[in-house]
């Protein structure tokens, strides 16, 4: 829909930069969260953060063992390994692959064992 | 005697260099264990609750454990216990490798020092036989050095060692061994007060072990267990790997705890350090994890954990790697605690800022080289060091203008890289800590980092969590066992019930060990209760209380708060 809208735009003579075609597009897609590696998970994806879409963790985790081969080891089944952690924009804590998150959320994967 | 046990202490009198085996009956073994426990148990049978902690007749103990010498990873490690010359309450702290070994094959259980020797002296132990040797030509040396000199001239022994600090009775001195230090409350100033520069350390007598077979597979269980996903983070990045998850969460106390985020933590982040740097990977005697990442620094290696890390980098606003190293590694060599040497030249660059300290205006966050010259002179009590030597609280005392309130201690000791008001649960450990402000000694902050809390925002729930991690972290310190294991155990209590079952025949439950634990925790308190402590220590600094953190509103701990916190937790601990 929205690649359709700014084509529409282009049709009718109307002369959009490409950060307003951007943002046409963008929404009108659902917006991706954000996900934040730390520690061993960082070095394990070889990236620091990443934009991914999903509705639950579960799907997150997913999606992210699907484009990350090497996070395989962190997840098991729909959840992480109990040596690692997510937690929602710093603020909660999250474990149930069920939860559902929002489209601006951040998740950051961490080790579970965060002291020294 | 029960397997695993000599069954008795060496007390040694550093003022002739005589010594005697004292027993130690099967029954105060099984109450105490070893290490902490039995360290403690013997500082209140020593009765040194009552002894100024530099005098000549407080005890130091030496503790080792049923466990050393055997095969389960971890065990090779020792406890320090004394009073504090920082805290005046109870210190205990741990380090690892071979000292603990050839301590143990002393044929004793530990080793308890009293007296001050005429001169300064390295007290020399062969299979129970004790000497006293002059040391006055290792004055000044670095601990390394000491250790190093002191093999070439003995031969094959263990040597732990103070460094100029401790021989200059800095209040946070440490004692080292093989590159490691027990570095808490300042037990190298009471080594350095009796005028012993180094303990050397050689023996051959052996403990047997009850059950040796089953012994040998559950240290193969565990061993496996210790290269799996729950000590990945030890082995790959280190401690050190905190820093940028704290400073993601705003929990990186930075610029003496005036912040809970550092602009330059990348910098100074082990990450960024393997970019810019050779790493090597260490190992203590007879552990399969390797924690130790030692990070090239010029010509040397620097061992970099994350409370250095913090202390020297972010708490005094250093983002300089090569400074931060230096820093570290000249801690390491005087022989210093890198929490309270950093925590006390934060609190002096705020007072400098705040006018409240004259004549040091070179002492500035964020600049390097001033925090280097403030180690050197802390280490040589030269100047505005000697005043730094005595530790943030008694530094505030000498300062005034109500700095106390931003002195980042509990009872003397300096916070470590937890901003309590970001981990609230932390806060109430830290609080209560029995030797002041402390990370392993309560593992709270793991209940911060989990599901069962809000960090910010802590409840009475989290009292019981907070009493668990510390019952574990006492019965680990005695068994005595690395907490980076901590994450290999699914049950641990009912496992360290087996590994005791298996060294010394004992047949302990999970349950015995849990009211074992609580024991050691009541014997501290015990000690504290005879030193002096008083309800009004278990609290923090009025900073933490009156002032969310800048970047974080809701990161506000109230004083109502904490104390009903602190409260609940002297309920549930029935005190």
């Amino acid at each position: 829909m929205g690649i359709f809208m700014a084509f529409q735009h282009f049709r009718a003579g109307n002369r959009l930069g490409w950060s307003n075609c951007h943002a046409i597009i963008c929404s009108r897609l659902p917006a991706p969260m954000h996900v934040e590696f730390y520690g061993v998970p960082r070095q394990r994806a070889g990236i620091a953060e990443l934009d991914v879409n999903a509705e639950t963790l579960g799907q997150l985790l997913g999606t992210l063992a699907e484009r990350i081969p090497t996070l395989r080891e962190l997840i098991e089944g729909e959840g992480l390994n109990s040596a690692f952690v997510a937690n929602l924009n710093g603020d909660r804590f999250l474990s149930d692959p069920e939860t559902a998150l929002a489209q601006d959320d951040c998740v950051l994967i961490l080790s579970a064992d965060a002291g020294g | 005697m029960a397997f695993g046990y000599h069954g008795c202490y060496l007390r040694i009198d550093a003022s002739n260099g005589s010594a005697k085996r004292v027993p130690l009956s099967e029954d105060v073994l099984r109450q105490y264990v070893g290490g902490s426990g039995l360290g403690v148990h013997l500082l209140l049978e020593e009765g040194a609750a009552a002894v100024d902690a530099l005098a000549p007749e407080a005890p130091l103990i030496f503790a080792f454990s049923p466990l050393v010498g055997s095969p389960l990873t971890t065990s090779a490690k020792f406890a320090v216990v004394s009073k504090s010359p920082l805290t005046e309450r109870v210190n205990d702290s741990l380090a690892s490798s071979g000292f603990a070994i050839a301590g143990k094959g002393c044929g004793c259980d530990a080793v308890v020092i009293v007296g001050k020797a005429p001169q300064l002296s390295v007290i020399v132990i062969e299979d129970g036989e004790v000497h006293l040797e002059s040391a006055e030509e290792y004055r000044g040396l670095s601990c390394r050095e000491t250790e190093a000199a002191l093999r070439a001239r003995l031969g094959n022994y263990r040597v732990a060692s103070i460094g100029p600090a401790g021989e200059k009775l800095v209040r946070y001195a440490t004692i080292s061994h093989d590159g490691r230090h027990a570095g808490r409350g300042g037990s190298g100033a009471v080594l350095g007060a009796k005028n012993i520069k180094a303990i050397a350390v050689r023996g051959s007598r052996r403990t047997e072990w009850a059950h040796p077979r089953e012994l040998t597979a559950l240290s193969r269980s565990l061993s496996q267990r210790s290269f799996g996903p729950a000590t990945a983070k030890y082995r790959e990045l280190g401690t050190a790997a905190n820093l940028l998850v704290f400073n993601r969460f705003g929990a990186l106390p930075t610029r003496n705890f005036q912040s809970g985020t550092f602009e330059q933590a990348i910098d100074i982040s082990p990450e960024q350090l393997a970019v810019t740097r050779e790493k090597t990977r260490k190992s203590c005697m007879a552990c399969t994890i390797g924690c130790e990442h030692i990070y090239s620094n010029g010509k040397s290696g620097v061992r970099m954990e994350y409370e250095s890390l913090f202390a020297l980098g972010s708490l005094c606003g250093v983002g300089d790697s090569d400074a931060v190293l230096r820093a570290a590694q000249r801690c390491d060599e005087l022989g210093l605690d890198t929490i309270s040497a950093g925590g006390t030249i934060a609190f002096a660059m705020e007072c400098v800022e705040r006018r409240w300290l004259e004549n040091a205006n070179w002492l500035k966050f964020g600049d390097g080289n001033a925090l280097l010259r403030a180690i050197e002179m802390i280490g040589a009590r030269q100047g505005l060091g000697d005043l730094l030597a005595e530790g943030s609280r008694r530094a505030a005392q000498a300062i005034g203008h109500n700095s106390i309130a931003i002195a980042p201690q509990v009872k003397g000791l300096e916070i470590p890289g937890y901003e309590p008001r970001a981990l609230q649960t932390m806060a109430l450990g830290f609080a209560v800590g029995a030797r002041g402000a402390d990370h392993n000694r309560s593992g709270a902050y793991e209940v911060d980092f989990s599901e069962k809390v809000d960090r910010r925002n802590v409840t009475l729930d989290a009292v019981e969590h907070a009493i668990a991690t510390e019952d574990r972290a006492a019965l680990m310190d005695s068994m005595i066992l690395c907490k980076f294991l901590r994450g290999v155990f699914e049950d641990f209590f009912g496992e360290a019930a087996q590994m005791l079952h298996h060294v010394t025949g004992w047949d302990a439950t999970a349950e015995e060990l849990r009211e074992t634990a609580r024991r050691i925790v009541r014997a501290k308190r015990e000690f504290n209760l005879l030193a002096g402590w008083t309800p009004s220590e278990d609290a923090l600094p009025e900073r933490f209380l009156n002032t969310p953190l800048p970047n974080d509103p809701e990161a506000a701990l109230s004083r109502e708060r904490l104390d009903a916190l602190v409260a609940e937790y002297h309920r549930q601990r029935g005190w």
